[in-house]
């Protein structure tokens, strides 16, 4: 029997029994109890049939003994029951996790998973709210193949960056995320329970997207109510706190007295410490950074509907703390989401949808030279935090940048607010009965207040973060953007075996905005209190007074058209060209046009193959296409004069200064969009009786024109270079997606999903020959250490190779090649080149921060009331450089510098400690370190109540869970957080003092009246 | 029925709102570069940016220094800055050759005089009274900075009256000097003739500028008799003269900024922030921040803190004469300024440290220190004193056998402000007074290492400096290969 799978039957009642005929009459519920009206159910073999009224009832008069009743509802597990002796049935259906039904959203439209052709994946809602997220990209990590995650900062708030299938450009990699068809780019705005799935297109299905494609396409829907629902309130709620995954162990300051000392010795200089025992333990800097962080949240959503329409309400807040400066991090949102659908008629239908954000954030300085944790890192641990006075310590002999981070902490003010109304409408109509139109407008408004002060304050000789005059900064921006689509559907299915579907449409999208800014110095009393820019001296616009334009307007003009044919279900065909024109390029290649197709063949439905029971269902698909990407700054095939040209006559006051108008960026006016060729091979299917579910995918990203902006000549100045379409990157592996769910009885139902994905990142060619763009900083004013070079990974790291350590001055001395000032004790560079030199030339490729491999596994079960989940992912074969070392006399030190070189044969792969000049702090692979780990990101234990518990009429679910975020990680990297990115794709991977991740521990609460 | 009527008509509407292609013709609200010129006001603000890149020159200035034989690189460590350490220890590598380095330096003379040649290209299109005043500064400027460029590299890309669009790069080859020295002449000229020897404001380009660079730029070419007419006659009849004994210990204070023995005076300023994003687009002067003294704490609250670069070597401390008035103002001795201003401490650490710091442009504290303290200084660089016009006078007039007695007044007139006595010597005598009056003069300000170059006296004083090859800088290699390697590098590189 089909779909048994999750299916509960409860018989009760009388039982009728007539001679050939019955009357069978029942109810038909959802999971979790409540009627779901409008169900088919039918006798399967013949005509007759029924609808579940709005109270979940149907009725079948004469129904013969033996035959066969279907119940079928759109996204839940077909139930089939025989009719024996039982003619009053209570039904509940289970919603389908990963049925063939499922409907996919594949832009401007949906198809079943059956029917898809191209790579498309699926997160569902009960995914995100098992993971409790505050931001949708850590519901993404390790769920789907092809998805890799990195985190910009574990601060409240902070950002991800997705990419999709590799870094297929050297310029903005990240897809393009639609939220009910509205573009979004900053997803904290987003409240993650609202979220009714969110579907990732991987491949050339994505050329319905046009020039915005080539990086991937993430549909996210929200949520709505159902018609003939009755009102349902959920209430979700949890709150819990979050604490540091790790602390990276540093000196002690009897070790660091005895490492300056020894440091200094070999510098030549008298060592600082001449009582090493009276240092004792010291300040344990990173104790005082890092505080457990309290994280609250509360979501409560109405649902429900009419006979003609739906609604649905929700609302929530998260507030969350810092695990770095607590309330000086504060991330707080509040949502409000409406939505609203009406059927005028049986044809013509309305959606709507609006949605109130506001966000409230603060910040401190992370990630950078001088930031908190770079300090807390840095510091010297015989200094307190305090001095005797009671006024927080100097930081004196630390460097320009190591400062009291404490100190730092407290005189740190920010904030930063974004109110953001953004909606969507649409009316559809049938006609003609093959014919849709639909006509939809989806909007953005957000206002961006940013506040900072700078108070006057001194952390030691010689800082660069000592002010001596306070400012204050007020900055407002507003975004503006509406899309429109309007397109017309034709639908048929000729002779009952051809089915057509044809779509045309238009596309039009327009994103405004304007900047504005003030800043003032003087507060009074340095007071954070009278600080505003109202209330300060010497106020300044910044952007009008300097005659430059704060405004922005880029659009987009699409045009596209799809066809899907099919065959029985059995073949199918699709193919999708569309027409973009962007105001980013200039007249001659404002215009480009996408084509992409697809095909599918379900080989388990092949009359040959119904004898082979082995596969429930098969299926190969294939796509290729081109896709674009235009994501460059505006106006850059035309010079404009937006460059800086200040000077000042007359004194050199603020009254005296002249604000010049200059040349800005370099333009280009051939450029035009990065075009993306990209194949896709998958194969999707289901054995062992539906309940191992597979997909895999080979692909192959090929992103030509790539718009680079490569070094140019010094005689075209120092505008910004232009951009050229020049250079080549590949992207190819292989995405495998395995599933497996049964019920080993009724009380026991598992769960297990593991995906892998393998990616080769390579770059074939840039610009001109020998040519390389650069990026990413290691120390102070050392050369850029990330390239993107052809025949080398996107953002590789360049620098020395090392070899071991001089053991002995023969050592030195014999060796053909010295670096500066080479001794025994330090770090042996390789001489590539064989020339007897070290230099620069000699610098090679030391890793890259692309993991070769991602993956995850997802495991969960319930036993009777209780359920279980627990989510894991995977990063293998990235790299990253450690930057968090000051190389100061005397800062502090990470406590694997306890194995250091102290004399021959002492060590060979840490070198001396030496406050004299050495070339062991130029970048090397003494600095990279394996970035590789195993992340359990989730695991949950809920408990539901059971109904004769609850024994209350008004409440139909109550479940209350324990959960666990981010618990551990297996990983040999030693800083702070293996999932560091920054967006960069060069340049990242990178360690600075990186704010990590949080572990989250949080108790919750679902209720559903 | 009724709701097909409104579909159909919504479309429509739609249709022609958004269909037509036009739609995505938008224009900036930005200027475009083509169709500026409109008004004297679009000349002047195009002028205040070509007035803008004297700004970078503070980078040229203490990197000369560096190269010459008054100071080290100095810095944090061995591997702060390579770039500016190669300057100085004569090896030009070519990732040297890059970022901050000898490239951005060429990048930013070439943004200059783009910006110079965008209003000569235009200088047709609009009349106004006041245009030959505007071209004249236009003229200044740009043999400033063509000035600049052949003396680091020799013969150099000649950009004339003309952007370069991109594409252009690559068809442009490296111009003899002669050409460019010509061409700054008649730049200099023109603005001799046409500026005013006191203009309403500071910072605006005088007469006295002009003749005094003029006389300079003959100078460097050995032009002898053609450097002293222009120099004497700017002596003669410019508004300029010496500081006094008195007033001399002001001459690089903020107060005396654009004081009446400067001549032509780079002005910088504190109001407006900066960072290491853009360098070029400071207001500061950076350089004096990175000549001070690390971990700095003044007792006497006069000098701000430093990144100890550009530190000055026993040997030009040697080089003042017992009784030098202007010893005092040029070298800043910290361990005797330690003592003479108890509580006062420094870090002392950092690369090859002398204990010596240039304190004609080191940061003073007093500033508005907003954003990065290291980048703000309003410090203004006095980049043509009269003393250096006396003493230039002087040098055209003795090697060029014309007087040695106003040779010796010139000269005399110099040492004799520093309170030190007159000399009477005469002939290579008098040449080699002249030179030594030069170094003490003016160390700290970027003039020794081309004055040691030009009269052939750089190999025997600079360690690591070859004749034939480091008289010139090496062209960037990235600039060869950028425009095409059409491009022979300098000798010996």
């Amino acid at each position: 029997m089909k779909g048994i799978l999750g299916i509960l039957i409860t018989l009760f009642g009388v039982i009728t029994i007539s001679a050939q005929t019955l009357d069978v009459k029942g109810t038909v519920l959802d999971e979790a109890g409540i009627p779901i009206p409008g169900v088919n159910v039918i006798v399967k073999g013949t005509s007759k049939g029924a609808s579940t009224d709005f109270d979940g009832n149907f009725i079948l008069k004469d129904v013969s003994v033996g035959s066969v009743l279907s119940f079928s509802y759109v996204g839940y597990v077909t139930y089939e029951v025989t009719i024996n002796d039982n003619t009053d049935l209570n039904v509940q259906l289970q919603p389908d996790v990963a049925q063939l039904d499922e409907v996919v959203v594949i832009g401007y439209g949906t198809q079943t998973k059956k029917e898809i052709t191209g790579a498309v994946s699926v997160v569902s809602n009960e995914t995100i709210e098992k993971l409790k997220p505050t931001r949708i990209e850590q519901a993404l990590q390790g769920q789907v193949a092809g998805v890799n995650i990195t985190t910009n900062s574990g601060s409240p708030g902070g950002g991800s960056t997705i990419s999709i299938r590799g870094v297929s450009t050297n310029g903005n990699s990240s897809p393009l995320i639609l939220v009910d068809g509205n573009v979004v780019e900053d997803l904290s705005v987003v409240n993650p329970y609202d979220i009714e799935s969110i579907n990732i297109l991987k491949d050339a299905t994505a050329g319905i997207y046009g020039v915005r494609a080539a990086n991937g396409v993430i549909l996210i829907t929200t949520k709505t109510g159902r018609k003939e629902m009755p009102l349902t309130i959920e209430y979700n709620a949890y709150g819990g706190f979050q604490q540091t995954t790790r602390k990276i162990p540093v000196l002690n300051a009897t070790q660091y007295g005895v490492i300056v000392n020894e440091a200094y010795a070999a510098g030549g200089s008298t060592p600082p410490f001449s009582d090493l025992s009276t240092l004792g333990i010291g300040t344990d800097w990173q104790d005082e950074v890092f505080e457990s962080a309290p994280i609250m949240n509360h979501h409560i959503t109405l649902k429900g509907g009419k006979e003609k329409s739906s609604y649905s309400f929700s609302s929530s807040y998260l507030t969350q703390d810092g695990i770095v400066g607590g309330k000086k991090s504060n991330f707080t949102r509040v949502t409000n989401t409406a939505t609203y659908n009406l059927d005028f008629s049986e044809n013509f239908k309305f959606k709507s949808g609006v949605t109130l954000t506001g966000v409230n954030s603060q910040g401190l300085p992370e990630n950078a030279l001088g930031s908190v944790l770079f300090n807390a890192l840095n510091m010297a641990p015989t200094i307190p935090v305090r001095d005797e006075n009671g006024e927080f310590s100097l930081a004196d002999g630390l460097g320009a940048e190591v400062i009291n981070p404490i100190a730092q902490m407290a005189n740190t003010y920010n904030r930063n607010k974004v109110m953001k109304i953004n909606g969507f409408a649409g009316l559809a109509y049938n006609f003609l009965e093959h014919f849709t139109a639909e006509a939809n407008i989806q909007f953005n408004y957000a206002e961006v207040s940013s506040f900072s002060f700078d108070p006057i304050d001194y952390y030691g000789g010689g800082k660069v973060f000592n002010t001596l005059t306070n400012g204050v900064f007020e900055g407002f921006n507003i975004f503006r953007d509406y899309t429109f689509d309007g397109f017309l559907k034709y639908q048929n299915k000729f002779n009952d075996v051809h089915n057509l579907n044809v779509l045309l449409g238009i596309s039009v999208f327009k994103t405004t905005g304007m900047f504005s800014g003030a800043t003032a110095t003087d507060i009074k009393n340095n007071d954070i209190r009278y600080a505003t820019v109202e209330q300060g001296l010497n106020q300044r616009d910044i952007y009008v007074e300097r005659g430059s334009n704060p405004k922005f307007d880029g659009r987009l003009l699409s045009y596209f058209a799809r066809v899907q044919y099919d065959y029985k279900g059995k073949y199918l065909f699709s193919a999708v060209v569309r027409r973009d024109g962007s105001t980013r390029f200039g007249p001659n290649n404002k215009f480009g046009i996408f084509p992409s197709g697809s095909i599918g063949w379900v080989a388990s439905d092949e009359e040959f193959m119904s004898d082979i029971n082995t596969f429930d269902f098969l299926k190969f698909r294939a796509s290729y296409g081109v896709l674009g990407n235009d994501r460059i700054g505006d106006y850059r095939f035309v010079s404009l004069l937006t460059g800086e040209g200040t000077y000042f006559f007359g004194g050199n006051d603020r009254e005296n200064e002249v604000f010049g108008i200059a040349s800005g960026p370099i333009s280009n006016p051939q450029i035009k969009w990065e075009k993306q060729k990209t194949l896709d091979i998958g194969v999707d299917m289901r054995i062992l009786n539906n309940k191992v579910d597979i997909t895999a995918d080979y692909f192959k990203k090929r992103t030509e024109d790539l718009l680079v902006s490569p070094q140019i000549s010094g005689l075209l100045g120092t505008g910004a270079p232009p951009y050229v379409n020049a250079g080549i990157v590949e992207n190819k592996g292989l995405e495998f997606a395995i599933g497996y769910s049964d019920n080993l009885n009724e009380n026991f139902k598992f769960n297990i999903k593991y995906n892998v994905t393998t990616l080769k990142n390579e770059v074939l060619e840039v610009s001109g020959e020998d040519e390389y763009l650069e990026g990413g900083r290691f120390g102070i004013s050392q050369p850029a250490i990330s390239r993107m070079e052809a025949g080398f990974p996107m953002g590789y790291f360049v620098g020395y190779q090392t070899n071991g350590i001089f053991q002995n001055q023969t050592e030195v001395d014999n060796s053909a090649v010295t670096n500066l000032g080479a001794r025994p004790g330090d770090l042996k560079f390789v001489d590539q080149n064989g020339d007897g030199v070290i230099d620069l030339n000699d610098r090679v490729n030391l890793g890259n921060p692309i993991p070769d491999a991602t993956m995850g596994l997802n495991i969960s079960f319930d036993y009777k009331n209780i359920d279980f989940s627990a989510y894991t992912f995977a990063s293998i074969g990235n790299e990253i450089v450690r930057n968090y070392e000051r190389n100061q006399q005397l800062v502090n030190k990470p406590i694997w510098y306890l194995d250091r070189w102290t004399g021959e044969g002492t060590s060979n792969t840490s070198p001396l400690q030496t406050i004299g000049a050495t070339s062991n702090t130029d970048f090397s692979d003494f600095y990279v370190e394996d970035g590789s780990f195993v992340r359990l990101q989730n695991v949950q234990l809920g408990y539901t109540f059971s109904d004769n518990v609850l024994n209350n009429d008004k409440i139909s679910k109550l479940r209350i869970y324990v959960s666990a975020n981010n618990l551990f990680t297996l990983t040999k990297y030693r800083g702070y957080d293996p999932t560091i990115g920054n967006g960069a794709p060069i340049g990242g991977g990178i360690d600075n003092g990186f704010y990590p991740s949080a572990s989250t521990f949080l108790l919750g609460l679902n209720v559903k009246f | 029925m009724k709701n097909l009527k409104i579909i159909s008509n919504l479309f429509a509407f739609l249709m022609v709102l958004s269909c037509s292609d036009t739609f995505v013709d938008v224009d900036s609200d930005d200027q475009n570069s083509e169709t500026f010129f409109n008004t004297e006001e679009d000349y002047q603000l195009a002028l205040v940016a070509a007035y803008d890149y004297l700004q970078t020159t503070a980078k040229f200035y203490q990197f000369a220094e560096i190269a010459s034989d008054n100071t080290l690189c100095g810095g944090e460590s061995a591997t702060d800055s390579p770039y500016i350490q190669e300057i100085d220890d004569m090896i030009h590598s070519p990732s040297g050759q890059s970022d901050g380095g000898l490239r951005t330096m060429w990048q930013w003379m070439y943004e200059a005089v783009n910006r110079c040649n965008y209003i000569m290209e235009f200088q047709d299109k609009t009349d106004f009274s006041n245009k030959t005043s505007v071209i004249a500064q236009t003229r200044f400027l740009r043999a400033y900075y063509n000035f600049i460029l052949v003396k680091w590299w020799g013969d150099v890309p000649m950009l004339v009256d003309k952007r370069i669009q991109f594409g252009d790069q690559f068809n442009i080859d490296r111009t003899p000097k002669e050409e460019v020295y010509a061409l700054i002449e008649e730049d200099l000229i023109f603005a001799a003739a046409n500026l005013p020897y006191v203009q309403s404001e500071t910072g605006r380009i005088t007469k006295g500028a002009a003749q005094g660079m003029l006389g300079k730029v003959y100078l460097y070419q050995d032009k002898f008799a053609e450097s002293a007419e222009v120099l004497e006659d700017l002596i003669n009849n410019g508004p300029h003269r010496l500081l006094t004994p008195t007033e001399y210990p002001n001459m690089f204070e903020r107060d005396w900024e654009n004081n009446i023995e400067s001549v032509f005076e780079v002005q910088y300023s504190d109001v407006d922030g900066g960072s290491y994003e853009c360098f070029q687009c400071l207001e500061g002067n950076y350089s004096v921040y990175f000549n001070g003294p690390r971990g700095f704490v003044d007792a006497a609250e006069k000098f701000d803190s430093g990144y100890s670069f550009n530190v000055p070597v026993q040997d030009v401390v040697d080089a003042f004469e017992p009784g030098d008035l202007r010893y005092e103002t040029s070298i800043l001795d910290m361990e005797q300024y330690i003592i003479d201003n108890p509580g006062s401490s420094w870090s002392g650490d950092g690369y090859e440290q002398t204990g010596y710091f240039n304190r004609k442009y080191i940061a003073r504290l007093g500033d508005l220190n907003i954003g990065d303290p290291a980048l703000t200084n309003p410090d203004n660089y006095r980049a043509l004193r009269f003393a250096d016009v006396l003493l230039m006078a002087a040098e055209a007039l003795n090697r060029g056998g014309i007087s040695d007695t106003r040779a010796q007044d010139y000269l005399n007139q110099v040492r004799n402000r520093a309170l030190l006595p007159s000399v009477n010597t005469t002939g290579t005598n008098l040449t080699n007074d002249i030179y030594k009056e030069r170094r003490v003069e003016l160390v700290g300000e970027g003039h020794r290492f081309f004055d040691l170059v030009r009269t052939g006296r750089a190999a025997q004083a600079i360690d690591g400096f070859v004749a034939g090859k480091h008289e010139l800088f090496p062209i960037p290699i990235e600039e060869i290969q950028l425009t095409g390697n059409r491009w022979n590098q300098n000798p010996g590189y």
